[in-house]
């Protein structure tokens, strides 16, 4: 059942457009489990689109999306498109996905500690002691002990960032989706979150990491994934991808990416 | 100063009270729950429903209070055979009853708008990441939409209330003796209108000191991160 035969996740041919923009055209990729695997390309290549098409926050126009083997179900929509076809379907699955979004996304009614049980107790049922004895495990993990008790406001984008990612781990997912999870920060804030996410990906977690940041990219991924203009442009291992890419578009978007 | 006309017109003003704070209160709480489903429509997906919404939001923010007291109150006397046709007429032959309706649309049509803006005002981001973790419809606007709109919302809902106190005094125009009915009786006694009013005026200014106070901290309560230096609504 691990590597190989059912992957965490398994995207296959999809397709996705906004109006007239088409921005995902035929994605086919996997992740297996305890795999990192960074997604790379230049603004606007759809590597968020891609990600939000596997929880589903945006529905793919075409194609296939299964987590831990199961298909997403979708259907057609009246007038085009298509929508979840079962909304308990979808929930449970989602539930399998831990994300991490550029802007954190920090619910601001709560307080750091209760944006980590939030999830556990509303969604997942968990006993409230539980959940918490849990998340002060995560919090300490990501080390925000010390601010708990604080809301999103009160604290640094930095700090909000490992909020958030404490509050995605504590669903026990079996993929986490990080969209640009450094981008929104000042730069003297960055290391402290890539340095969480350096931890998980040592400890073997399933990861899918939409990163600006090519040497971390380099150091931390499994498989690295290069999309252009809706399509995968290369993948391969980071020694290849970053050593000597088949592509020249690859090749130049690295050169470019190291040079800034 | 004639201090014991003073206490006296106090004391009997304060038998007002009650029924001031009744009506202003069942209206609020009525008024509340008529404006979020008038939000609810104002966003609805079926348009009939949002334009009924929007009129109803149109006509009673458009319209005095007054004006829809008396419409209510008198305006519809003259349709009382009808009315007793339909077995309403004992609803709207009731001052009591008529001014609480008047007073309840009104302030439901205020209470609409700033619910919608509330819900409105609600970061699509924060509802993403709940969707994001596996939460839906009504979770999701128990935990995450409706907490998030009411921390929005709440300063201008104070401000909501506030103003539905003072305007239970037009209420006396339609014979009930509520804090400013009474006033007007004493008056008609006594012919002192400037203390009466005077005194009157104090007793409005107390209770929504008082309210003012509470709202304040219950935004302390709901919203501790946005410190507003525990500044209590203001009165107008
Ligand atoms: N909800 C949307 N509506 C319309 N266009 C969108 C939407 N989301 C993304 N796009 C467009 O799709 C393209 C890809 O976007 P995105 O996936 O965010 O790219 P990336 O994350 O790689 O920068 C961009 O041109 C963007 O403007
Ligand atoms: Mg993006």
């Amino acid at each position: 059942m691990k590597n190989g035969s059912r992957p965490a996740v398994a995207v296959e041919g999809l397709t996705k457009r906004f109006g007239p923009l088409e921005v995902l055209k035929g994605i086919t990729l996997e992740a297996h489990d305890g795999e990192v695997l960074a997604i790379l390309g230049s603004s606007g290549s759809g590597k968020s689109t891609l990600l939000r098409c596997i929880n589903m926050l945006e529905v793919p126009d075409g194609g296939t999306v299964a987590i831990a083997g199961e298909p997403i179900l979708l259907k057609e929509k009246r007038g085009g498109g298509r929508e979840p076809a079962d909304g308990a379907q979808l929930d449970r699955l989602r539930q399998k996905l831990g994300m991490v979004f550029q802007s954190f996304n920090l619910w601001s009614h709560l307080t750091v500690l209760e944006n980590v049980t939030e999830a556990p107790v509303h969604v997942q049922k968990r006993p409230k002691a539980e959940a918490t004895e849990e998340a002060l495990v995560l919090l300490d993990k990501v080390g925000l002990s010390d601010k708990r008790n604080h809301y999103p406001s009160q604290i640094s984008g930095g700090q909000a960032q490992r909020a958030a990612i404490a509050r995605a781990l504590a669903m026990r997912p079996q993929l986490m989706l990080f969209d640009e999870p450094t981008s929104s920060l000042d730069p003297e804030l960055v290391g402290d979150v890539l340095r969480v996410i350096r931890t998980l990906a040592e400890e073997g977690r399933t990861m899918m990491l939409v990163t600006h940041e090519m040497a971390f990219a380099r150091e931390v991924a499994s498989r690295v994934i290069f999309l252009h203009q809706g399509r995968v442009e290369e993948e391969g291992p980071p020694a290849q991808v970053f050593g000597a890419p088949k592509s020249e578009r690859c090749r130049q978007f690295i050169s470019s990416q190291l040079r800034s | 100063m004639d201090l014991d006309f003073l206490w006296t017109t106090f004391v009997r003003l304060i038998g007002g009270v009650p029924l001031t704070l009744q009506l202003a209160f069942s209206s609020i709480v009525l008024g509340l729950a008529l404006a979020v489903l008038l939000a609810v429509m104002m966003r609805s997906w079926f348009t009939p429903l949002a334009w009924a919404a929007d009129g109803f939001v149109f006509v009673f923010r458009g319209t005095p209070l007054l004006v829809q007291v008396f419409l209510i109150y008198y305006g519809l006397g003259q349709f009382r055979p009808v009315l007793d046709d339909m077995g309403i007429w004992w609803f709207f032959r009731s001052p009591y009853y008529c001014a609480l309706l008047a007073l309840t649309l009104n302030t439901a049509a205020y209470g609409a708008e700033i619910v919608r803006g509330g819900l409105q005002s609600v970061p699509h981001g924060q509802i993403e990441a709940a969707r994001a973790f596996g939460m839906s419809g009504f979770t999701l606007y128990r935990r995450i939409v409706a907490p998030i709109a009411l921390r929005q919302a709440l300063p201008a809902y104070g401000n909501e209330i506030i103003l539905m106190i003072k305007a239970t005094s037009l209420c006396s125009t339609i014979t009930l003796m509520e804090v400013t009915g009474l006033a007007h009786r004493i008056i008609s006694e006594t012919f002192r209108s400037f203390e009466v009013f005077f005194v009157a005026g104090a007793i409005y200014l107390a209770i929504n000191f008082a309210m003012s106070r509470l709202i304040g901290l219950a935004e302390a309560r709901i919203a501790p991160d946005l410190d507003q230096a525990s500044r209590p609504a203001e009165v107008h």
